[in-house]
């Protein structure tokens, strides 16, 4: 008999950590305000995840960081989105920590959000800008990519706010601060796009797992006709639905993620890994919103109901780091590049090619 | 909800890989010197026994059969990377597909010894074909209400009864039937069934053709007319026929030909896209990722079902979600063509024939409507 060891590796995230998080973001959700229609950043709660080391767990040890790797990035992630934490873990070490460390450029742990401003210096929907001591900018400078932190006085901050009623800034830099910038490899400019849409595939996946959660109690309590209406069976096909879809999003995503972690993200494959997560999330989205809703009636449409403190996250977060016809197309490319000969080879290893560089899709994150 | 519908993912090693690439130099070469022509469903519509006699020397069936039953003695793990790939590029391989997949497990797991000599280095070979019993004319997706009778007899059972939707049975040595060999008891409608392997070629055994709607031959109704079982072909215990047969539902469901029928087709979609003979349209590449996620989560349980974990729902959730999607794929390339416009023929072929195939998906095996229910179960709701 074969040893399965040598044949599946399972990808779980650190069970301690998770155990941590999981308790963590339960006393949080306890003990906060109810929901609001706009949300800001909770910087309490940031502070008891730096106290643990979460908020630059990805971070190299000897730049102050802990050292984790994606796997359990992206259970923190998901954790905290379940929770609606308002906490930019994403945008400060997922992607602002990484083009820090990627440039050489000291991070001195202040709250960092990131962003792409186009060739005149705007940026749009910068996530938590607003908060941040420093905004990480990733430049594309003629054939350079270039990394510029620069402190929070230095742009024009003007205040929006997403779908989901968070800090969603328009940023405006001096020029010179960006040309001033560290330039960095062409797979780190290429590289920034993937990992902003894998990291926002792992927070709406976890928002959708809260959602499933959310729904199923629901329908357990919520009595008409004289009994509980997830004992009819339309309800039942409804809920059925949407889990299985989120599971879909969730198998998805993990693979992505197993893939990034196991190859520190050189795998040539990952352009299609996160789009085959960003599209199964995205299209997953569609039904978890609509499906919770209809589950939830009315109450769920009230301000102080849980459920709009996940399904306007998840609505505005797939739509982050590329939409969703743009990761389709990009597919849509992969594939008919791969041809009737290959497509399963696109499937299983992610290459189009033999050896084929791919770039990927254009930015409007 | 406090377990994951769906076990976490797991990443294949090379060991798998490797045997992967193998399979796939094979197929290509049988491709290419044109031994069969790439199909859709082929695990229901191409019979081949001379293929399935070379994948058996091959030492790709029997996978998970022990060695001194004549299999290969590896694992689950192994055996889906070998069906992802045979199915993939549309090989013929209905003739051992029951076999491989339920038999043989079902013979391990329940059969006598002698049953285990009987058949399972046959079934390894691809020399032994099989075929399944289940349905009946009024029994469905309510499979507890089979009234396929076995009357206790000296030295065995007679069986009296039709059963339906009996993929192969004209081309099959034999089939496992489930009947009742007690009378129903309606505060216990599960009890009382048990299972039997009938040599189809026995006397009161009458097959009959059902044609598809496509005009093709795939399914027979069965027609047990006091067919004589002796004892020793009685499968695992009388009256336990149920259980038996729900035991071996997680791989019947969650296995790739849930997700790949029409694999053949959204190939020379990808490819008529890249040629300009269907225009281009992101609905490709959604599908494509469905097809990949499902690879994943289909691998997922695989690997939960080889560490012994209980899948049940996860396999229902791989089944709802990937015969839906492998029929949307015909449909959706359905609507990418256009009346009048002249396409290639094997892009046609495959087309029309995955049209009139797509109803099937979503009902054998158990419907979407009761798989749905298994869902609900597994999260609590029912």
């Amino acid at each position: 008999m074969t040893d399965l060891r040598d044949l599946a590796e399972p990808t779980t995230p650190d069970p301690d950590l998770v155990g941590v998080l999981t308790d963590l973001f339960a006393d949080y959700r306890a003990t906060r305000a109810t929901p609001t229609a706009v949300v800001d950043l909770d910087r309490d709660l940031w502070q008891r995840l730096e106290q643990l080391g979460m908020t630059r767990l990805t971070g190299r040890e000897s730049s102050g960081g802990s050292g984790g790797g994606w796997v359990d990035a992206a259970a923190l992630l998901g954790l905290a989105a379940a929770a609606a934490a308002p906490v930019p873990l994403a945008e400060h070490d997922l992607l602002g920590g990484w083009l820090l460390e990627a440039a050489g450029l000291p991070n001195d742990g202040g709250l960092r959000t990131v962003c792409r401003p186009d060739p005149s210096g705007v940026a749009l929907n910068v996530t938590w800008a607003r908060d941040a001591s420093r905004i990480v900018a990733l430049w594309e400078d003629r054939d350079q990519w270039r990394v510029a932190d620069v402190p929070i006085d230095r742009v024009a901050i003007e205040e929006r706010r997403n779908l989901a009623g968070e800090p969603s800034d328009t940023v405006e830099f001096d020029l010179d601060d960006l040309e001033n910038g560290t330039v960095v490899a062409h797979e780190i400019g290429e590289q920034f796009h993937l990992r902003g849409a894998l990291a926002r595939s792992a927070q709406v996946v976890g928002a959708m797992e809260r959602v499933v959660e959310v729904v199923l109690a629901h329908v357990r309590e919520r009595e008409q006709f004289g009994r509980p209406i997830g004992r009819f069976q339309a309800v039942q096909h409804l809920v059925a639905d949407i889990a299985s879809e989120t599971a879909l999003a969730r198998a998805a995503t993990d693979a992505a993620v197993a893939r990034a972690a196991a190859s520190e993200w050189r795998d040539p494959g990952m352009l299609f890994a996160v789009g085959v997560a960003k599209s199964c999330v995205g299209h997953a989205a569609s039904v978890v919103v609509r499906g919770a809703h209809q589950a939830l009636g009315a109450i769920g449409t009230t301000l102080e109901h849980e459920l709009h403190t996940l399904t306007r996250p998840i609505l505005a977060r797939r739509s982050e780091y590329g939409s969703l016809q743009d990761w389709d197309e990009t597919l849509t490319a992969l594939a008919s590049s791969a041809g009737h000969d290959r497509l399963w080879t696109l499937i299983t290893t992610g290459r189009a090619k033999p050896s084929s560089g791919q770039r990927p899709p254009h930015d409007n994150a | 909800m406090s377990a994951r519908l769906v076990p976490p993912g797991a990443r294949e090693l090379p060991a798998l890989t490797d045997l992967r690439l193998e399979v796939r130099a094979f197929l290509a070469d049988q491709v290419a010197a044109g031994a069969f022509v790439p199909h859709v469903d082929t695990w229901l519509t191409r019979w081949d026994r001379d293929f399935t006699r070379e994948l058996g020397r091959r030492g790709w069936l029997g996978m998970v059969i022990p060695t001194e039953y004549g299999g290969q003695g590896r694992t689950y793990l192994e055996r889906f990377v070998v069906t992802e790939e045979l199915l993939v590029v549309g090989a013929p391989v209905a003739a051992h597909w029951i076999a491989e997949r339920q038999i043989g497990p079902s013979l391990l797991r329940y059969g006598t010894e002698e049953q285990k000599q009987a058949f399972l280095p046959g079934i390894s070979r691809g020399e032994v074909v099989f075929g399944i019993g289940m349905s009946e004319p009024d029994s469905g997706s309510d499979l507890a209400s089979v009234r396929t009778r076995a009357e206790r007899v000296d030295g065995g059972w007679r069986l009296t009864g039709t059963k339906v939707w009996t993929s192969g049975a004209h081309e099959a040595d034999a089939f496992f039937a489930l009947a009742r060999s007690a009378p129903l008891d309606p505060a216990h409608r599960h009890e009382g069934l048990s299972q039997f392997i009938v040599d189809l070629r026995a006397p009161g055994v009458t097959i009959r053709p059902i044609i598809s709607m496509g005009g093709d031959h795939h399914f027979n109704e069965v027609h047990l007319d006091g067919v004589l079982i002796p004892d020793e072909r009685v499968l695992g215990e009388v009256g336990q026929g149920w259980s038996q047969v729900s035991s071996e539902l997680a791989y019947e469901r969650s296995g790739p030909e849930r997700v790949l029928s029409t694999f053949q087709l959204l190939a020379a979609a990808a490819q008529a896209m890249d040629d300009g003979r269907l225009p281009t349209d992101p609905g490709l590449g959604r599908h494509v990722a469905r097809v990949a996620a499902l690879h994943h989560m289909s691998f997922a349980v695989s690997t939960a079902l080889e560490h012994h974990e209980d899948a049940d729902t996860a396999a229902a959730v791989v089944k709802v979600l990937g015969t839906t999607g492998e029929g949307d794929i015909a449909d959706y390339v359905d609507t990418l063509t256009a009346s009048g416009w002249a396409l290639d023929e094997e892009l046609d072929t495959l087309l029309h024939a995955a049209i009139l195939q797509r109803p099937g998906f979503t009902l054998r095996g158990g419907t979407n409507e009761i798989l749905r229910g298994v869902i609900a179960r597994g999260l609590g709701m029912r």
